[in-house]
């Protein structure tokens, strides 16, 4: 093996499949690299990840313990340099365990809601004709509502909690998905190459799931990065409404709906978990972006 | 009798193809007829709109037939049962950069009429084809946008060969590839026919290469057969019609000798 | 004195692979008259095109010793500058109308829109400056043309309406980008023929690019041929015949004829040194 790692990665003729898709996906993350801001985008999520995963050693204090008599100290005191909340618990410590459930919602989001949406998308757009009419018009009722009522309307008959928040969640989310699986689809669905697999004697099956599919995937990946701020705008939104994660649990949403209460004469309960939300918004935003760059099979194809 | 079928081996009668774009009606192909015996090479030549290619697709079940009937070996053909039909039939599209799954590698390409068949053996034959239109074996894992369009036809052609059809339908193989790749292709076609027995059915729009490809003509303008002619009537230029007179007219730097010294 | 003067013209892209060297050293002089520029794909002859006007896009480079037109120093000048050359000077004919006509145009307003904008001409003159462009590439009735949409027209009347809307300005040097390519064999002729006369009565220099070396050679005065970025061969056209290179005479043979043996065709031998040199 006198091969470096970098030649074997961008070997021109690779000599397996794995090598072939791990030297493309090498090529994109060159591609990504040069993009500055998603780099920063990415940044910010790999830090999220980070702070969930090794929480204990990022938070100063324990999220749950209560000491009145250090309540509401402002950013800056010593030991609390969020500052703390009405029942005197250190604000960045709960921030960091935040990002927990934060990362918890945004993941079990990810492969629920782009999975159905896909599914749905692909199979109306191959198919056409009277399946595309009953899926799509489907999928025009759930996008008619907002999304947050239809939430709300979820949460309230299933119960509050978590799992019933992300699940509200996933099934408000995914007509979006379904729209743009199914354009793609439509674009897809004529093309020479999708000819010939037929032409072979594939059955549909095989064609939507091998062939149509990994057309579609790109554009689902970037929607869903780009989703994700919304998504934890959702639950953030269910939380501060008492119907998703229920207190204590230092979720951020809730954490801001806390401070609601002295948003005026201590501010900072509820605009530290605030900027929170919108750092990892804007990273994912910003990996979306990249990405849209990286992933666009026009862009990508030649 | 016996020599009948085979000179009948595709028959294409009165077939006519309508689509339907707009509520507007467009007739594509018109009361076309037209045989191809076993293992003969048919071309069918006209300028854009002509219907050429809809003649292909039609057969392949890719075009909505409105009128006439399609046979191959004296059967009515059945695109429904798709996997007898493409063990018999393939095709060779115009645009290799747009046939080939731009997210699938070579291998995967010409291994999935295998997996669709539940054919054995398939690395032995991916590496057997890729050889058989002449591409290396360290071709096996690239991606179409690796490879130049000459190389991008060459696999397509591998993967119609993959299930060994008796038929292959050619549409416009070589009109997107450069000259001498062009040439590199025709010979390899022309190579495959002969190793594999293959009927040939080919359209182009480029009277040379119909020329050099094909035993019979169709000239096809606007939807209908305009004249069909022998090899040797185009090359001596006895044909009936003003419309073949005028395609063979524009083609005259085709001709042979025609700038070549001798 | 010639109109236009490259010498040791460059192109590089870089790549997320390392640079690639698209035009690697490009030289040549054209008066007011037909320069052919012939080769495969790859071989760099629309990149030179495009690089005359400027017209290449990040991360492209072009770098040159000297690139002047009609004096004036292509590599110096600003980007307005060009955007005033362009159009009135240097014209360029691209491959396919259907990407070069603005769809949700009607084709007389996309005609008349230089006029009334840049020489600031009345509607009714300007109107009449289109129509006859219209005329001067032998489009029968003008008057319907000026009033159909981009998407109404075949191939053949769509090129004939670029090339009528690149002529207006009345450039000074016509760069043809294979415009023919996209067209049916007869009406391919007939389009050549069109510039062929245009370039004939006004006196313009013409870079004709196309893959089709027989046809280059009918309608040009000189031919470069490209390959791999160079010109490895530069004849002039009646002396297609004697081409000494074997690129030159590869792209020559390799083509099947009408009559023609029933052999395999030569295919264009690249182990040579000029193949990768």
């Amino acid at each position: 093996m006198t091969q470096t790692l970098s030649q074997w990665l961008t070997d021109p003729s690779p000599s397996s499949r794995a090598q072939a898709r791990i030297g493309q996906a090498w090529l994109a993350w060159l591609r990504l690299r040069r993009n500055h801001l998603a780099m920063l985008g990415l940044a910010i999520i790999v830090l999220l990840c980070a702070m969930a995963a090794f929480a204990p050693l990022f938070a100063t204090h324990d999220p749950f313990t209560q000491n009145l008599g250090q309540r509401l100290l402002p950013p800056g005191t010593p030991g609390h340099w969020l500052g703390t909340d009405d029942f005197g618990r250190d604000i960045w410590s709960r921030i960091v365990y935040g990002a927990r459930i934060t990362l918890y919602i945004i993941a079990l989001v990810a492969v629920t809601a782009p999975v159905i949406g896909l599914a749905i998308g692909t199979v109306a757009g191959y198919f056409g004709g009277i399946v595309d009419t009953v899926l799509m018009r489907i999928t025009d009722i759930f996008l008619a509502f907002p999304r947050l009522i239809l939430a709300l309307a979820l949460v309230a008959v299933l119960g509050p909690g978590i799992v019933n928040a992300v699940l509200a969640i996933a099934l408000t989310a995914w007509p979006p998905y379904a729209r743009v699986a199914r354009a793609e689809t439509l674009t897809v669905r004529n093309s020479d190459y999708i000819a010939a697999v037929r032409l072979q004697g594939a059955g549909a099956g095989r064609i939507i799931w091998g062939h149509v599919m990994p057309m579609c995937l790109p554009s689902v990946i970037i929607r869903v990065t780009l989703d994700m701020a919304g998504v934890i705008l959702i639950a953030a939104g269910l939380g501060f409404l008492g119907l998703g994660v229920q207190p204590p649990l230092p979720e951020w949403g809730l954490m801001i709906s806390s401070g609601r209460k002295f948003l005026f004469e201590q501010w900072w309960v509820a605009t530290m978990p605030g900027l929170a939300i919108f750092l990892v918004s804007l990273g994912f935003n910003l990996l979306g972006d990249g990405l849209r760059d990286v992933l666009d099979p026009r862009s990508a194809s030649r | 009798m016996r020599d009948v079928i085979e000179s009948d081996f595709i028959e294409i009668d009165n077939l006519s193809v309508t689509f339907e774009a707009k509520g507007r009606r467009v007739h594509a192909v018109q009361n076309v007829s037209l045989s191809v015996g076993a293992k003969q090479s048919f071309g069918l030549v006209g300028e854009s709109g002509s219907g050429k290619s809809t003649i292909l697709r039609a057969i392949c079940g890719l075009a909505p037939v409105s009128g006439g009937a399609i046979r191959i070996a004296g059967e009515p053909v059945n695109t429904r049962n798709a996997k007898a039909f493409a063990s018999r039939v393939q095709m060779v599209f115009q645009d290799p950069y747009a046939s080939l799954h731009p997210r699938h590698t070579i291998d995967r390409t010409l291994s999935e009429p295998l997996a669709i068949h539940g054919i054995k053996g398939t690395d032995a034959r991916v590496v057997r084809a890729l050889e058989d239109v002449g591409l290396p074996a360290s071709f096996r894992f690239r991606y179409p946008h690796q490879l130049s369009g000459g190389q991008r036809q060459r696999v397509a052609i591998a993967r119609a060969l993959m299930l060994e059809p008796e038929i292959l339908l050619l549409d416009e193989p070589t009109s997107a590839l450069d000259a001498s790749v062009q040439a590199e292709v025709l010979n390899l076609l022309n190579r495959l026919r002969a190793e594999h027995g293959l009927t040939f059915l080919m359209v182009s729009h480029d009277l040379a290469v119909i020329d050099h490809m094909c035993d019979r003509i169709l000239v096809m303008q606007h939807g209908r057969a305009v004249e069909e002619l022998a090899r040797e009537d185009l090359a001596s230029a006895r044909m009936k019609t003003e419309y073949a007179r005028n395609l063979f007219a524009a083609s005259a730097d085709r001709m042979l000798g025609a700038t070549s010294k001798d | 004195m010639s109109l236009l003067e490259i010498e040791n013209l460059r192109v590089t892209f870089d790549t997320e692979t390392g640079p690639v060297h698209a035009v690697r050293g490009v030289s040549f002089s054209l008066g007011r008259e037909r320069l052919g520029i012939v080769g495969e794909s790859g071989s760099g002859k629309t990149i030179t095109g495009r690089s005359v006007l400027r017209l290449i896009r990040p991360p492209g480079r072009i770098e040159a010793d000297r690139m002047r037109f009609d004096g004036i120093d292509l590599t110096k000048a600003s980007e307005k500058q060009m955007r005033a050359l362009r159009g009135p000077r240097l014209a360029m004919v691209m491959q396919d109308p259907k990407y070069s006509l603005n769809p949700v145009m009607r084709v007389g307003a996309q005609l008349m829109e230089g006029l009334l904008r840049r020489d600031r001409l009345g509607r009714a003159e300007a109107r009449k400056k289109a129509i006859a462009a219209l005329e001067a590439v032998q489009i029968r009735d003008p008057e319907r043309v000026m009033e159909a949409w981009p998407h109404e027209l075949s191939g053949g009347m769509g090129q004939r309406v670029m090339i009528a809307m690149m002529l207006i300005p009345e450039p000074d040097l016509l760069i043809a980008d294979e415009p023919t390519s996209a067209l049916d064999v007869t009406v391919q002729a007939e389009v050549m023929a069109i510039l062929d006369g245009l370039v004939r009565e006004r006196g313009m220099g013409l870079i004709f690019i196309s893959h089709d070396l027989r046809l280059v050679a009918r309608f040009c005065d000189r031919v470069l041929v490209m390959y791999r970025g160079k010109i490895v061969e530069e004849l002039a056209a009646g002396d297609l015949m004697e081409a000494k290179h074997p690129y030159t005479q590869g792209l020559l043979n390799c083509l099947p004829r009408i009559g023609g043996p029933r052999k395999p065709l030569p295919g264009l031998d690249r182990t040579g040194d000029w193949a990768n040199a």
